[in-house]
């Protein structure tokens, strides 16, 4: 089998790594953001969201995976192997994406919230107006970095028959037979994508970080 | 209830797996680590290249994707000098956890203030004796929360081995879904079980960021209270 026909077949997996991917990423940051706001220390809803990204930190992707896609099936709720993968990689993208957000809330100055509070806005409009714009630019390079790491660990979808990129590459690989050419074509597939992103989103936070100086 | 006791037996003779492969892969982790960090300060540029492009590379490639790689493609080869699928997969956490943990060694290293170089350059030690006596020790603290969070992302890691046939707690649960039918509690049982090894490994952590500084203001409140205007004036 030509090399051109592995490729082909291998990169008609893309979309659905990218759908599994961009899911789980805009999970992870609505529910990220959400935590981020409740943990504030003290209080049983700070607790307990601190408690929901601790636990959510120490439980193995796959096997969350396998909780939603094989035991909430056994309970009557099938949900398909692609938003079984992107439900269970957000939950997982969530707990990191909470302390993103909340470093980003700590690097906005607290003379920022007392300025808010003495021109008289409320505490949801200083947080909406003021606070949440600045803290957001700092929550922009490791949000586009958790994407990149989203891209990556779509492959474990492959362990519930979603046919993004590495499935794609073992059902190939068990048709021709060529482990060499499909792991190069895998590689190179990973490579190409991951390395320019990260660079530039490192620079992004070069730039950033000097124009917040 | 009786049911839980006993897969709690079942899926702890794969934990003995997991336990095992994970403190093998974090001992050879910290070890490759290590060495490609202090790589990436060596004064040849070649050897710096060299470090910067394993990082680079093997950050690039997803776990998953380095386990079956190592599986199929090896697996057949190293069964012939005696290797299993168990040594393939230390190989292949080891290659890619290294790969993330050098990059938080080699800024702990870079961090070692100049001086401290240039005054043992001045004592006359060669390089690597300088590496091993001055730098080194010092980059060891600052780097402790994350070698242990890393030893959390590698037990975590280890559920993938599963995926190629090692029997370790992930696959143990998954034969045992296939003979009670029962996945939802078979996984939450597992879940559980990963949650108690793993919460007071992470705690430890966070105890050792707080211990070293690293924590940015774990306890302060991001948002103030509504506080009264007089609050507002300047303290003197």
């Amino acid at each position: 089998m030509s090399t051109g026909y592995i490729l082909k077949y291998v990169l008609q997996g893309a979309p659905t790594t990218l759908e599994i991917a961009a899911g789980a990423w805009v999970l992870g940051t609505v529910l990220g953001l959400l935590l981020a706001l409740v943990r504030q220390p003290g209080g049983i809803l700070g607790f307990s969201a601190a408690s929901v990204v601790t636990v959510l930190r120490c439980v193995p992707p796959l096997v969350l995976l396998y909780v939603v896609f094989f035991g909430l099936a056994a309970d009557g709720v099938a949900i398909p192997a692609v938003p079984a993968a992107a439900a269970a990689l957000g939950l997982v993208e969530a707990s990191f994406t909470a302390e993103y957000f909340r470093a980003g809330f700590l690097t906005v100055q607290s003379g920022q919230y007392d300025a808010a509070h003495s021109i008289g806005l409320s505490r949801f409009s200083a947080f909406r107006l003021v606070i949440v714009p600045q803290a957001f630019i700092f929550a922009v390079p490791p949000l586009l970095n958790s994407f990149v790491a989203l891209l990556k660990l779509a492959t474990i979808a492959s362990a519930v028959g979603a046919p993004e990129l590495l499935y794609r590459g073992q059902l190939v690989y068990e048709q021709s037979g060529q482990i060499t050419t499909v792991v190069v074509v895998i590689i190179l597939i990973y490579l190409l994508v991951t390395i320019p992103l990260t660079k530039a989103i490192s620079m992004l936070e070069a730039k950033l970080q000097l124009a917040m100086r | 209830m009786g049911t839980v006791v006993g897969w709690w037996q079942i899926l702890w003779t794969g934990f003995i797996v997991t336990i095992k492969l994970s403190l093998i892969c974090s001992v050879t982790t910290v070890l490759l680590a290590a060495l490609i960090a202090i790589a990436r300060i060596h004064p040849s540029r070649v050897v710096r290249g060299l470090g910067e492009v394993y990082a680079d590379v093997l950050r690039s490639i997803p776990l998953l994707a380095l386990l079956l790689f190592a599986y199929y493609g090896l697996g057949r080869e190293a069964a012939s000098y005696g290797i299993t699928a168990f040594w393939l997969a230390v190989a292949a956490i080891t290659l890619s956890e290294s790969a993330y943990l050098s990059e938080v060694y080699r800024a702990a290293l870079q961090a070692v203030p100049a001086g401290q170089r240039e005054a043992a350059a001045s004592l006359g030690l060669p390089w690597w004796r300088t590496v091993w006596l001055v730098i080194a020790p010092q980059g060891i603290a600052p780097s402790l929360p994350t070698t242990v969070n890393a030893v959390v992302g590698i037990v975590k890691g280890s559920s993938l081995a599963s995926l190629i046939a090692i029997s370790e707690a992930t696959l143990v649960a998954t034969n045992l879904v296939s003979q009670t039918f029962q996945p939802l509690g078979v996984y939450l049982t597992l879940t559980l079980m990963y949650l108690v090894i793993l919460i007071p490994l992470s705690l430890v952590g966070k105890a050792l960021e707080v211990r070293f500084g690293l924590a940015r203001d774990a306890d302060k409140n991001w948002l103030p209270r509504r506080r009264p205007l007089t609050s507002l004036t300047p303290e003197v």
